[in-house]
């Protein structure tokens, strides 16, 4: 049962009124979950992280351990000017960073995320994510299209190219999961990892894909880092060389909406890796949707740890990397999936 | 026997000196006049015959570098001296002295010979006045386009102020980019205001797609008339502080060390042995520290801006900086050497001074591992940095670069040993060197100088302690006006953290200097940016500029 | 990818040590060296009015104004135009110039930053720290001195 058939239940509300209030009502709930994450995400989990890396103390002045920065940095980006430089193009310099923000949140409709918090069930899950997902890229491109500056154009070609490279490996990568799960619906991807793949003693070891197929896991997580554009493969908005990329031109709102979008977006990739490869919502003890956010900060981790200490690779290596290396790799690990799953029904 | 084994120059001696009679005759006619400078001597030469005596000198008798243009105006002629010196051994000196009169100051250019030349060239046109035929591109250099007159020039009126609006600089978004309408290159100007030209350069770079087709640097954004303000003021105290704002990354101690020497090799001021050891571990503490920022900046071009490596190299230097504040009394701007030694003793007690310092050394060690977890043994910088950026040997020398960017080009060429001052000499070092020409050797060329530093320091500190309590000599006696003879001219350089740090001063008899010239190595260095990146991704072009390690205070003065 | 993990293994590992390098300022006081350059104090009770620092300073950041006897009338100095290179304190014969350790000077307006003799004697001593002491032993400068005691002219 979703979400939505949960409120409209609990209200008792029935027929098309029930499925609206109930969808409305959901969506509010999962979409202020998602921006929480961000929110903490942005201005202050990612400062601290940084901070923790690099031996220094970060933000402690306001509120404790600095929390309150959270609340601070919103007032402070919002109540920016809004800049429109001469010369954009100005209904799709506008729409863009709404866009890359929606298209993030999108995803999250149809991911399972614990207690019983999932807006949609559809059968072909897994495909809309990654549809949706894909949307960001028109945003960039739009972005840095409509921004009338040289350093966006770079940035937006490179978003591009980038996208091209690493969404179909990133996909192809994802399917090999769906061969073993036999479904593209997410609440069945999450329940065939559920069983128990051997006990060690008292520790059951899940049949999580992540150690079904780890190899395909690693994979996923470096296609997933180009996805979202966090290093070694930032290069959309790579600072040292094209500034800012396609956001230069962005002030104010519309530059937190493309922050956030891009918050959100490394949220969406960690809840993709959590419901395919590490059981969704699965864990001991603690009530689903802590698990489920735990691991997706596990995700958000990763990428800040790799922002720390990995170098980013050039244009044309990642173009290299993306069509030589991982579409090679994440075929092998079609075939091989596929004569697995063949060969060894269990 | 041995001494035949090695290939002598024309005019060099076997023990290694210029043999100026017989270097003279190789020029022939063309020396009208042999002058006395305090370093080495001058020869006189017609101002169109530049080119053929600068070729002579640099085929025949192996002056391979090229190391600084110095151009001034005297009361009836102007004046540009080309100080010529040899990759394996700088002592061996000769300048070129071509006169031109006052109505009509054009000379030939010398940048045909040597690449370098073309914008130490520019920089004389620019501010001093000397046209220079047969010149690529006579523009100016520092100043503005639309700027009037020549600032160092004698007539020039230095009261007016010249305000430049905006509207009367040519939009180069206007030009450039409708000019080359049906193309397929794009024009980009990189700075001066971008995260990654470490200070305000501007790149007029042309690019096709992500490649580099055509880049121009164009410099002079933090000009601060550095050369003029040391003319104005007196040897004896007024110069010394601002050295340390040329290169102000933090090898301030360097920088007062290049005037230090110049000037005491001027007015002929012996230093006590004592303070030039503290000199010597001063310096080196510069070295560290300036290296350290360069590496670290480097990393910040690699990796991106939140990479862990740039915040622990200044964690680090900040250590250094706690130890020289200690001893000089600031963190950047240590304005700590004298003429004839150093302002003040170590700091007292001297055991826990040395304690520190102690400590730093044993410990940094163990920091340059993690810069080589981070830098040198990562499989994605590998890839990134090395065979990018090529400056092969032949081509360093021709833009007369030094420090780490020619020893990353394999140039062994080390001014604290083939030129010794202070107490190098004494202390048991190496230069590091290496061949791969790209911008990760000079990456690797810095992360390996800073060990030698550390070794250099942990000895120094054991002279320190040794040393006798009765003969702590900082300073030698030194009048209180400094007035060196008239006429005498000398040009000294020391080893910077970015390499040839050179000072040429031509006394007249007063307290301050007539001509203050400085050979800034950022400078010569940021010329061969041009040869490093055409033809490479902007990435590449990014990590080159970094390599480099420019500091635009000492590009521009 | 060994060189990779190894990146990764040395930030991790400043990560979790939990050692912080940064000073918590203005709550934690940095340390500062006694040798330290900061803004000026200037006693005119000291004074002999000898110009000389006057004289020695690079940028023209020390104004003298004399009547025509000779004798002091102003001693004006801008602490946001100095480069705090202590060339007055060397060359002062009498101590009258000294520069303190203190290191923290703001005002709104760069105007402020123009002390004229009165403000720069209340500067105040830097935690008591003698400044001459630790920079040349056999110099001491006037820390603890009462309030116009000391008159040298």
């Amino acid at each position: 049962m979703t979400l939505p058939d949960t409120i409209s239940d609990l209200l008792g509300i029935g027929g098309i009124a029930g499925d609206l209030v109930g969808a409305l009502l959901g969506a509010v709930l999962v979409g202020s979950i998602i921006l929480a994450q961000a929110a903490v995400a942005g201005p202050w989990a990612k400062r601290k992280i940084t901070a923790a890396f690099t031996d220094r103390i970060a933000i402690d002045k306001i509120g404790p351990m600095g929390l309150g920065y959270i609340i601070v940095d919103s007032v402070r980006l919002l109540s920016k000017e809004l800049i429109i430089p001469e010369g954009v193009d100005r209904p799709a310099y506008d729409i863009a960073p709404v866009l890359l923000a929606g298209s993030a949140l999108l995803g999250f409709a149809v991911i399972p995320m614990g207690s019983g918090i999932q807006l949609a069930d559809p059968e072909v899950g897994l495909i809309y994510v990654f549809a949706v997902a894909s949307l960001a890229s028109v945003a960039l491109v739009m972005a840095g299209y409509s921004s009338n500056n040289k350093y966006s154009f770079l940035g937006g070609l490179r978003a591009v190219a980038q996208n091209l490279a690493y969404e179909i490996p990133l996909i192809l990568t994802g399917i090999s999961v769906v061969i073993f799960a036999g479904s593209l619906q997410m609440s069945e991807i999450v329940a065939a990892q559920s069983q128990t793949l051997v006990e060690l003693g008292p520790i059951a070891i899940p049949a999580w894909y992540a150690i079904l197929n780890p190899f395909a896991f690693v994979l996923f997580l470096a296609a997933n880092l180009a996805e979202v554009g966090r290093n070694p493969f930032d290069l959309p908005e790579a600072g040292q060389e094209i500034v800012a990329g396609f956001q230069t031109e962005y002030s104010s709102v519309y530059f937190v909406l493309l922050y956030l979008g891009e918050f959100v977006h490394i949220f969406l990739g960690g809840a993709l890796i959590a419901t395919i490869f590490l059981g969704g919502p699965a864990g001991p003890i603690l009530p689903g949707i802590v698990w489920f956010l735990i691991k997706i900060w596990g995700v958000f981790l990763l990428t800040q740890w790799f922002r720390s200490a990995v170098p980013r690779v050039r244009i044309d290596q990642m173009i290299e990397i993306g069509w030589k290396g991982l579409l090679v790799l994440a075929f092998a690990n079609l075939f091989l999936t596929a004569i697995i799953v063949g060969v060894l029904p269990t | 026997m041995s001494l035949e084994q090695r290939d002598l120059d024309y005019g060099e001696r076997p023990e290694g000196e210029l043999d100026f009679d017989e270097l003279a005759d190789l020029l022939g006619d063309h020396v009208l006049d042999r002058e006395q400078h305090v370093h080495t001597e001058g020869f006189v030469v017609r101002a169109d015959e530049v080119a053929t005596v600068l070729s002579k000198l640099k085929r025949r008798a192996g002056f391979d570098h090229m190391s600084c243009v110095t151009a001034q105006e005297y009361q009836d002629r102007y004046e540009s001296i080309y100080h010529l010196k040899k990759y394996k051994d700088p002592t061996q000196e000769l300048s070129i002295v071509v006169p031109t009169p006052s109505d009509n100051p054009t000379s030939q250019s010398g940048s045909g010979v040597y690449e370098t030349a073309n914008w130490h060239e520019r920089e004389a046109y620019d501010l001093v006045g000397i046209e220079y035929d047969e010149h690529p591109d006579l523009r100016r250099i520092l100043l503005p386009d639309t700027w009037q007159g020549h600032p160092l020039s004698r007539d020039y009126n230095q009261e007016k102020p010249q305000i430049v609006s905006l509207k009367q600089n040519p939009n180069p978004m206007q030009t450039k980019t409708r000019e080359s309408g049906d193309s397929d290159t794009m024009f980009l100007n990189i700075g001066p205001h971008h995260p990654a030209t470490h200070g305000v350069l501007h790149l007029k770079t042309v690019l096709d797609g992500e490649q580099v087709v055509d880049v121009d640097p164009d410099i002079g954004y933090l000009h601060r008339c550095e050369e003029q303000m040391c003319q104005q003021s007196t040897y004896r105290h007024q110069i010394m502080p601002y050295p340390d704002r040329w290169d102000y990354l933090s090898s301030g101690i360097l920088n007062e060390w290049a005037y230090a020497r110049t000037a005491e090799e001027l007015a002929d001021i012996d230093v006590p042995e004592y303070a030039q050891v503290i000199r010597t571990m001063g310096a080196e503490l510069c070295r560290i520290a300036s290296h350290l920022l360069a590496v670290g900046t480097f990393g910040l071009d690699i990796y991106g801006d939140f990479t862990a490596l740039f915040m622990y190299t200044i964690t680090d230097r900040e250590r250094i900086e706690n130890i020289l504040e200690d001893l000089t009394g600031q963190r950047l701007m240590f304005n700590y050497l004298r003429l004839g030694g150093v302002a003040w003793d170590l700091p007292e007690p001297r055991e826990d001074f040395f304690q520190k310092i102690r400590n730093f050394t044993a410990e940094f060690p163990e920091s340059l591992q993690e810069y080589h977890n981070m830098l040198s043994s990562n499989e994605i910088f590998h890839m990134r940095v090395q065979d990018t950026g090529i400056l092969p040997p032949e081509e360093a020398k021709q833009y007369g670069c030094t420090g780490p960017v020619a020893r990353g080009s394999g140039i062994d060429y080390d001014l604290r040993r083939d030129d010794p001052y202070g107490y190098y000499d004494e202390l048991d070092w190496n230069v590091i060197t290496d061949d791969g020409c790209d911008n990760y050797s000079r990456a690797y060329v810095r992360l390996e100088e800073m060990r030698e530093s550390i070794r250099i320091i942990d000895q120094c500190v054991d002279v320190l302690e040794e040393w006798p309590e009765d003969d702590r000599e900082i300073q030698s006696n030194v009048p209180r006006t400094l007035k060196p003879d008239p006429d005498t001219e000398i040009y000294r350089a020391v080893e910077g953290a970015k390499g040839e740090l050179g000072i040429y001063i031509r006394s007249d008899g007063t307290a301050k200097p007539a001509r203050f010239k400085i050979r800034s190595p950022a400078f010569c260095n940021l010329q061969s940016l041009e040869v490093m990146s055409e033809g490479e991704y902007i990435p590449d072009l990014i990590a080159s500029l970094g390599s480099l390690d420019v500091v635009l205070g000492e590009v521009d003065r | 990818m060994i060189g990779v993990l190894k990146g990764l293994a040395t930030t991790m590992k400043h990560a979790l040590d939990g050692e912080t390098f940064t000073v918590a300022y203005p709550e934690e006081e940095p340390d500062v060296s006694p040798r330290f350059r900061g803004v000026h104090k200037f006693s005119q009770e000291r004074c002999i009015w000898c110009r000389q620092c006057e004289n020695v300073c690079p940028n023209d950041t020390i104004q003298i104004v004399m009547d025509d006897k000779r004798n002091g009338e102003q001693y004006n100095l801008h602490i946001g135009q100095c480069i705090y290179c202590r060339l007055c304190e060397e060359v002062c014969p009498v101590e009258a110039i000294v520069l303190t350790q203190n290191f923290e000077f703001v005002a709104d307006t760069k105007d402020e930053f123009a002390l004229n003799k009165e403000e720069l004697k209340n500067v105040p001593w830097y935690n008591d720290l003698d400044p001459i002491e630790s920079r040349e032993p056999d110099r001491q400068a006037w820390v603890g001195e009462g309030e116009g005691e000391v008159d040298y002219q």
